[in-house]
């Protein structure tokens, strides 16, 4: 199954993006957030490649970022401070929240590369001035690498970036689609795979992989089951796919979710018109947002809803990063806003390794709740 | 030779129902809790209780079980080829060889309440010694939501086990000592056991009686619970499960705090509420062997 190659190019991501260096003879930046217009780095020749979570407990970052910035941050931090990115050229972040700009700074100061840029992007994706902004900073930015690499982006280098990525979105977007059968043909932590493989990866690669997926899941026999629970995730960062596949081991299966190693990353793609860095920044601002920007109303509240409902879920598993304020202040309404609507909820703060024993006794004690009898 | 003594060390404990005859039963079953601190096993007669061990759990799951069933079942004249399905919870659940199935304690502590107090339950706070747990359920046990305390051993069995060492209180008397004082001291600030226990000795430094320590920590456990019944609200009727709900000094603290008192345990009721995990599971053991003979 291809779908292996993308659990693959998960597990093995640094191996992947060395074999890629050599091979094609270019730079890899590391971005930080999934509001770092990535077209505009393709376009440049070079390959974005996300920074995610190890899950490996460590000691390195409580010198540099206290020890309530997020698992997240902290685990992101503490791989670059250990070496685990030294093949990485440059580094960026979308400005997004305080803990992860913090864990780019403390990596900036204390693993120099040759090119690092913080770019702002709109705290308040409501606002009307949101898109002019985001212009104005994906202008800037396009300098920049331009600078680094001492040679122009084109138009034409640029709408190639942008098909390659649409159709990313799109592929994506339609195995999504898949996940509303009964059974789906595949499982959540197998869908998040093909979300973060395409975050560590060449598109243009990747997009091969999806359409042999595509291909290859309608014959699926080792799928899972019928009847089985249809969960959804929503929250913070998660990678922890081992997590998730715990999960679909009780006698559920994730059909839907809203991560930013998920949905939010691909959902929508950049509507192309002649001015592409509008285009592309547009593309920014309409996305599910983050709640780091989702301000006042919630456009985040409406995407997980039309999920919940076109996805057929019976209960949601709110993920939270420890010490992750947006997500904090967006969980009590979100509760509410579920149960109104008949579906209840599984609060769980997820933590650099997670407590695998108080979690099994939730996880399962939801499930059992959510079956109509127990035995 | 010194004697050490331990004070936190609780007594073992099983009981036989007098007015249950097992050979008349037609349906034997039993669920055993093997929880973090005690393993428990109660035996089902059809829907009668017929015994029941209470035992420290020890370092592994599979032997606590067999010893709380063995317990259980000593001097009834049961053997466990009588038992005819065995349902495992508690946080060894997944471990325990001869259980026909595992089912979590909350399910467990819930349908245990619903038979123990009745269908009018529909809160249910269990104590146990690593872990708390508030649950609510609906007319027929059902769980319909409930929430764990945090990844701490603050505000469980196992605290109280460390204030009753350091103040040398045997565990069973803590509840009625932490009563006997004439003002009702602040509650220790610490949420963390370890640190808890540095400012109890600090405490008794200050020149604090025992009776006055344990009131605080007391006092501290039924707070932090409180915190947790409110996070998932207080639905009427309320009732208490686990080790600590045999702790008169927390259990009134907590009444006082909440506003609410806790049904009793019902008069003619002889077993003990730190069994309702298992007596649930006992429950669902007889539900599932119900459902398998009518599938053949």
């Amino acid at each position: 199954m291809t779908l292996d190659r993308a659990k693959e190019i998960v597990t093995n991501r640094h191996d992947y993006a060395r074999e890629w260096k050599k091979k094609t003879g270019s730079k890899v930046m590391g971005y930080f957030c999934t509001y770092v217009p990535e077209e505009i780095v393709y376009a440049a020749g070079v390959l974005p490649v996300r920074v995610i979570g190890s899950h490996e407990a460590q000691s390195y970052t409580e010198p540099h970022i206290y020890a309530m910035f997020c698992p997240f941050s902290r685990d992101v931090l503490a791989q670059g401070l250990r070496g685990k990115y030294d093949y990485l050229d440059g580094i960026m972040i979308g400005h997004s929240c305080l803990h992860l700009r913090q864990a780019f700074g403390a990596w900036m100061t204390n693993v120099p590369a040759s090119f690092s840029y913080y770019m702002y992007t709109p705290a308040k994706i409501q606002s009307p001035h949101a898109k002019e902004l985001m212009l104005a900073e994906t202008i800037e930015f396009k300098k920049a690498v331009e600078n680094w690499l001492g040679r122009p982006i084109t138009d034409g280098a640029l709408d190639k970036s942008i098909e390659v990525y649409n159709t990313n979105r799109r592929l994506l977007k339609q195995i999504y689609e898949l996940r509303k059968a009964d059974p789906p043909p595949l499982f959540g932590s197998e869908a998040i795979e093909l979300v973060l493989s395409s975050q560590l990866s060449d598109k243009a690669e990747h997009n091969k992989i999806l359409e042999s997926v595509l291909k290859e899941l309608p014959q699926r026999r080792n799928g899972p089951q019928g009847g089985n629970i249809r969960l959804m995730i929503i929250g913070s960062e998660d990678d922890d796919t081992n997590f998730l596949r715990y999960v679909e081991g009780l006698g559920a299966t994730i059909v839907a979710d809203e991560h930013c190693t998920g949905s939010r990353y691909f959902w929508n793609e950049t509507i192309p018109e002649k001015d592409r860095l509008r285009a592309i920044g547009n593309r920014y601002v309409n996305r599910p947002p983050c709640p780091t920007k989702d301000w006042e109303s919630r456009r985040r509240f409406v995407h997980i809803m039309n999920m919940a409902k076109e996805y057929n879920i019976q209960g949601a598993i709110l993920v939270q990063q420890k010490f992750c304020d947006p997500h904090e202040f967006d969980i009590p309404p979100l509760k509410a806003l579920l149960e109104k609507n008949g579906i209840p909820s599984l609060f769980l703060e997820f933590d650099i390794t997670v407590p695998i024993g108080q979690f099994r006794t939730r996880v399962e004690a939801f499930l059992e709740m959510l079956q109509l009898e127990v035995v | 030779m010194t004697t050490q003594v331990e004070y936190w060390r609780w007594t073992e404990s099983r009981y036989t129902n007098p007015e249950v005859d097992w050979r008349k039963a037609s349906t034997i079953t039993a669920g055993i809790d093997v929880g973090s601190v005690s393993s428990k096993a109660a035996v089902l007669a059809d829907n009668e209780i017929l015994a029941y061990g209470l035992m420290r759990t020890g370092s592994n799951s599979p032997d606590s079980a067999l010893n709380a069933i063995n317990r259980a079942i000593e001097g009834t004249g049961l053997t466990m080829k009588d038992i005819k399905f065995i349902v495992g919870t508690g946080y060894g659940r997944i471990n325990i060889p001869f259980a026909g199935k595992a089912i979590t304690e909350i399910a467990c502590h819930a349908r245990g309440a619903n038979y123990i107090w009745g269908p009018v339950v529909r809160t249910i706070l269990d104590m146990g010694g690593q872990d708390c747990k508030a649950i609510h359920c609906d007319e027929k046990g059902k769980v319909t939501a409930f929430l764990m305390n945090d990844k701490c051993a603050a505000g469980t069995g196992r605290g109280m086990e460390v204030f009753a060492d350091l103040l040398q209180v045997p565990i069973t008397q803590v509840g009625e000592m932490s009563l006997q004082v004439d003002k009702e001291p602040p509650p220790v600030s610490s949420t963390c056991v370890v640190f808890a226990k540095s400012e109890g000795i600090g405490l008794l430094r200050q020149g604090w009686s025992k009776n006055m320590v344990l009131a605080a920590y007391c006092s501290a456990m039924a707070h932090r619970v409180v915190t947790l019944l409110e996070r998932i609200g207080m639905e009427k009727e309320f009732v208490l499960t686990g080790g600590i709900s045999k702790n008169i000094g927390v259990v009134s603290r907590l009444e006082k705090e909440l506003g609410i008192q806790a049904v009793p345990l019902p008069k003619d009721q002889k077993f003990d509420p730190q069994l309702a995990g298992a007596i649930g599971g006992a429950l669902f053991a007889r539900d599932l062997l119900a459902k398998s003979r009518k599938a053949f």
